[in-house]
């Protein structure tokens, strides 16, 4: 993994609390995304979007995997609703969180990559460097990138590298 | 409108991860199971090393060569146990956003 330069957006402090640097803009931003993943959750998770949040879990055998999805799906959605409602106070405030809750801003932002990603059919090949600016999807090919960057970030942070 | 909906050209079908192993419909309790995860494009290589170290408590060095794995085999087997036991494997790779499947270890 390079090493990074520059202070990144997030940080290690001291007595294992975190420090996420996003300008006001950028946290707004986010939390206009967050919100849409809710509302996406709330559709249920059939909807095509959310292909990649509820995967199947016996490929070869369909009758334990509508099993299986019949108890655990709902509480893979209460689970990443509670995780969207601890980002979404991380983002409107500016105090110091704890590894929990910067683990829960990381699942959280994958979330929104799988999300998009899906939408943008991502392929192995796929980087939003090489999309044109007059593509009709430039817009979320720079939101893609921008997640991936900010992931990046909350891992090296919480993998107590870069600090 | 939401930035993240989709059009009609930007749906796609995710294509189900294939196995070759024939799928055997009586159940052998003294089988173990095991527990695979697929690779996917979306999803940071530093993001599932990540996942692996921190759910199964695997060092560094182990989470990367799975991750490897994943990458350029296209699976690997993260963990093995009796079926409650991967049902919750796979209950908590899924809850991180990781393609994981599981099956009897034949």
């Amino acid at each position: 993994m390079k090493r990074r330069k520059r202070e990144g957006p997030v940080i290690a402090r001291e007595n294992d609390m975190f420090e996420i640097t996003l300008s006001s803009d950028d946290r707004s931003t986010l939390l206009h995304f967050v919100d849409q993943l809710s509302e996406i959750l709330a559709m249920g998770p059939d909807d095509v979007r959310l292909r990649r949040l509820f995967p199947t879990a016996y490929n070869e055998n369909p009758e334990h995997d509508a099993e299986y999805q019949g108890y655990m799906r709902d509480e893979l959605t209460q689970s990443r609703s509670a995780s969207i409602a601890v980002v979404k106070e991380v983002l409107e405030s500016t105090e110091l969180i704890t590894a929990s809750q910067l683990h829960a801003f990381m699942t959280v932002l994958n979330n929104l990559r799988l999300v998009l990603g899906t939408l943008l059919d991502v392929g192995e090949d796929d980087f939003e460097d090489d999309i044109d600016e007059n593509d009709p999807t430039f817009g979320q090919w720079q939101l893609y990138g921008y997640l991936g960057w900010l992931l990046e970030w909350t891992i090296s942070a919480l993998s107590g590298e870069d600090n | 409108m939401i930035f993240i909906a989709p059009t009609g050209s930007q749906q796609t079908e995710v294509a189900e991860p294939s196995v070759d192993i024939a799928t055997d419909e009586v159940v052998d309790l003294q089988v173990p199971w095991v527990v695979i995860v697929w690779n996917d494009p979306i999803n940071l290589m530093s993001y599932v090393s990540f996942v692996l170290q921190k759910l199964f408590g695997y060092p560094k060095a182990k989470a990367d060569i799975l991750m490897m794995d994943v990458h350029e085999k296209g699976r690997a087997v993260v963990s093995n146990g009796p079926r409650e036991k991967a049902e919750i494997d796979v209950f908590r790779l899924h809850e991180h956003g990781l393609w994981a499947t599981m099956q009897q270890d034949t």
